[in-house]
């Protein structure tokens, strides 16, 4: 190992990828080198430092608070988590509903029927999401 | 708690909730990332918070193509950078401010001022080696909040040491 490698893998060592066979191997590099020697004390005290230096700010403990306020005080409020469960299971109950009542009609005027009641629900869906998109933007 | 629970209550469009987990996950890498741009605590706490705010708007958005983190990240770096720009409010220390360090080793370890030193450091240098030490030396994590390959964070850490040692060396 000559010096540029020690002093790459001695570099690595703070990043903790060096394994203890490349340890030992820089160990022996850095007693045989002055220069060396001077590196990895220069590096070893600067990685202190830095470890004392650059410290982890603390969010200050009013900070999800004034979240809260903040998203509060926002004009949209978003719809009820179970709004749209509920809105399925309503459509659903009528689709059963208007099922049921068609069983005894003529096969011609079920089918009508059906046409016109996807017509209208595909109408209504569509003016409803977007009666919805304009009240969210 | 893993991002995976909070993509679940999403899909069930559970936002509250959803917003409550990503807080208590990620409130914490957000201010540091935020912070290891601004520089300055209480800056950063103030952006945090219209991160968090902007997450809270466009969580209904999320379509699950990119991770929740690899998502939360980039507004992060994006509002962050953006509030670095429209503010201006980083000083630079002029180089002829800058007091060398004693040439005597130790002594000018002692002396120096290791975040006047960081301010010499190139932008993306300080960024990275400041969040490193930040995120308890994790290239993985630095890397990741920084959409950086993890050899790019080695090569700017590696280069950020030896300026650093120069520096106090001169």
């Amino acid at each position: 190992m000559n010096c540029r490698e020690t002093q790459e893998r001695l570099l690595e060592s703070f990043e903790g990828a060096v394994s203890p066979l490349e340890k030992s191997q820089l160990e022996r590099h850095i007693s045989e080198c002055p220069e060396c020697a001077q590196f990895a004390v220069l590096q070893s005290q600067l990685d202190l430092r830095l470890q004392e230096g650059i410290a982890a700010p603390q969010l200050n403990s009013g900070f999800r608070a004034g979240l809260q306020a903040r998203i509060a005080r926002q004009p949209r409020e978003p719809w009820p988590d179970w709004l749209p469960d509920l809105a399925y299971l309503a459509g659903s109950g009528v689709a059963i509903g208007a099922c049921a009542l068609l069983l005894s009609f003529p096969v011609p005027v079920v089918l009508g029927t059906g046409v016109v009641v996807a017509f209208l629900a595909y109408s209504l869906q569509t003016i409803l999401v977007s009666a919805l998109e304009q009240k969210t933007d | 708690m893993t991002d995976e629970d909070i993509q679940s209550l999403l899909r069930k469009r559970r936002w509250a909730a959803a917003f409550e987990l990503l807080l208590d996950r990620h409130q914490k890498k957000v201010f540091r990332l935020v912070y290891s741009i601004l520089k300055e605590a209480a800056k950063a706490e103030e952006v945090t918070q219209d991160i968090f705010l902007k997450m809270w708007q466009v969580l209904p958005d999320y379509d699950g193509r990119a991770s929740l983190s690899t998502w939360l990240y980039t507004i992060t770096r994006n509002t962050s950078l953006s509030a670095l720009r429209a503010e201006s409010y980083r000083k630079t220390l002029p180089i002829e401010d800058f007091e060398p360090a004693a040439a005597n080793w130790e002594t000018g370890m002692q002396q120096l001022e290791i975040n006047q030193l960081l301010q010499r450091l190139p932008e993306a240098q300080q960024r990275v080696i400041t969040l490193f030490y930040l995120q308890e030396r994790s290239v993985e994590d630095v890397a990741h909040m920084l959409d950086l390959p993890e050899g790019t964070v080695k090569s700017h850490l590696h280069r950020a040491r030896r300026a650093l040692a120069d520096m106090v060396r001169s």
